[in-house]
């Protein structure tokens, strides 16, 4: 009989979702250089992803910084107007840049 | 193949550029970059890990896990494309919907995939195809991943032809298209559609629910994500919800763009020098990663170590891994599991010495397949702009006292 609840047990429970309600993915506070630019790339960058995204793509020249903007903005139709992307180029190249 | 052969090829196959590249400086690869810092809280249904991202989620597996032949649900890496993914899905509503050239569109319920179709299960790995790209230099655009977006696991589902089956597929259909859940911020944004030539879909492809015998994590594609064995991980589309049968090739961004390298013997191109015709990265190389010890560890003189590791490819077989702990001058084979995951499963590898000197040691693994490709040096790897496929032997330093 014990072994019978027991089997009854383990097939109900498989039937239950392991979430149940509604998951919650937290937020990361990645260390940001403040300087100009930066109300740029929040406004208009981390409207789709974070700032991780960005510090780990890794120390980059400016020619990468830029074919990135153009890439967001050409392929992935983010909305930043060219004088935002020229200082989101030049904050980028400033503070993540590495020094080409 | 050493520099100047690739210099020969390239200069053969007539690469065409792309104009001044983004890139510049001379390659010089190196080994992956290791232990980056865990994050020190845990996302849903997860251990603490390597947190590249928040939004879109990015999280690696650090180098501890892969002396385990199946990876752990709760340590898998996480890697999605899009901000927005749905925080909750109520399994008794969620439907596929398989469509386009078939005789009959139908949609299919969790409980219909379970229940109306046999159930298969394959183990297998799943691998990021930028794993392991923080070995690029110059760094190449992308996600730094150390070597650890990447996971072993046994995945049940049905098997996609079923699925294909039950619809029929009309003359001419050639092209499938597959799209998940998750969504950008804007509108216009290209959704992550991947899509695959029917004649790259066996009977090993499956539309799977279970992962480890659980639901499969949220964060790794809950309820339903697409299997394949052997192929990079950025066609094991997640949160699956579309099966679209075409005749032609639709031309999606994240076909078109993303995950591809240049469409030569070698796969490598150069920085100044970039190939323009490119070709998607479809099946994995030859790979394998030390699980321990880990970089710049202690080891204790005259004791028994045993080096642990996970060794695949993508679908051959792995035959050896060689360990050498002589900077690559001799090599020894170490003891491999019995194999009965198959073939696209990691093979476990553990071999066992006494260290007998004091100071640095340098323990390198290396994979070799049934067919004798092995595994090249870090920095014999060919340097592409995506920074995809890197399979360098694997190196772990540690202090012997």
């Amino acid at each position: 009989m014990r072994k019978i609840i027991l089997i009854t047990i383990l097939t109900i429970t498989s039937l239950f979702a392991q979430v149940k309600e509604n998951i919650e993915v937290p937020y990361v506070s990645y260390s940001i250089k403040m300087g100009k630019g930066f109300e740029e790339v929040n406004t208009n960058c981390l409207m789709c992803h974070s700032f991780g995204y960005i510090i780990n793509q890794g120390p980059q020249p400016r020619a990468f910084w830029r074919e990135k903007i153009i890439k967001m903005v050409d392929a992935f139709k983010a909305p930043i107007s060219d004088k935002d992307a020229k200082t989101i180029e030049n904050y980028l190249t400033t503070y993540y840049g590495n020094g080409k | 193949m050493k520099r100047r052969d690739f210099f020969k090829t390239a200069a053969v196959v007539g690469v065409s550029t792309l104009g001044a590249s983004a890139f510049g400086g001379e390659v010089k690869m190196r080994q992956p970059i290791d232990n980056q810092p865990i994050l020190k809280f845990n996302f849903p249904e997860k251990r603490p890990m390597i947190t590249h991202s928040d939004r879109p989620p990015l999280l690696e597996a650090p180098r501890d896990v892969f002396t385990q032949a199946i990876t752990p649900n709760d340590e898998f890496f996480v890697r999605w494309h899009m901000p927005e993914i749905p925080t909750y899905i109520d399994p008794k509503k969620f439907i596929i919907s398989v469509n386009g050239l078939v005789e009959k569109d139908y949609i299919i319920t969790l409980d219909e995939l379970k229940h109306d179709f046999e159930q298969v299960e394959v183990t297998a790995v799943l691998q990021c195809g930028g794993n392991s790209r923080s070995a690029f230099v110059p760094i190449t655009g992308g996600v730094q991943w150390g070597s650890g977006a990447m996971g072993c696991a046994k995945w049940k589902g049905v098997r996609l032809s079923d699925l294909l089956h039950r619809a029929g597929l009309k003359d001419g259909a050639k092209w499938i298209g597959f799209n998940g859940m998750e969504t950008a911020a804007y509108y216009k944004t290209p959704g992550f559609v991947r899509e695959l030539n029917i004649d790259e879909l066996d009977d090993h492809v499956i539309v799977a629910y279970q992962m480890n015998g659980e639901d499969l994590p949220y964060l790794n594609g809950y309820p339903v994500r697409l299997v394949l064995p052997g192929y990079f991980s950025d066609s094991w589309v997640k949160m699956l919800k579309n099966i679209t049968v075409t005749s032609d090739y639709q031309h999606h961004f994240f076909m078109d763009e993303a995950y591809r390298v240049p469409d030569n013997i070698t796969e490598g191109e150069l920085p100044d020098n970039l190939v323009k015709k490119t070709k998607p990265i479809t099946r994995m190389n030859i790979k394998s990663v030390i699980g321990f010890p880990e970089d710049k560890s202690t080891i204790t003189i005259n004791s028994q170590l045993v080096v642990r590791g996970v060794a695949f490819d993508g679908g051959i077989g792995i035959q050896n891994v060689l360990i050498s702990l002589d900077g690559g001058t001799t090599w020894e084979a170490s003891l491999l599991d019995n194999d009965a995951r198959g073939r696209y499963a990691y093979r476990t590898f553990r071999f066992s010495f006494k260290p007998k000197t004091y100071g640095k040691l340098e323990i390198m693994a290396k994979a070799v397949d049934r067919f004798g490709h092995e595994q090249p040096f870090a920095q014999n790897v060919l340097w592409n702009h995506g920074g995809y496929k890197y399979n360098g032997i694997d190196i772990v330093t540690v202090e012997v006292i």
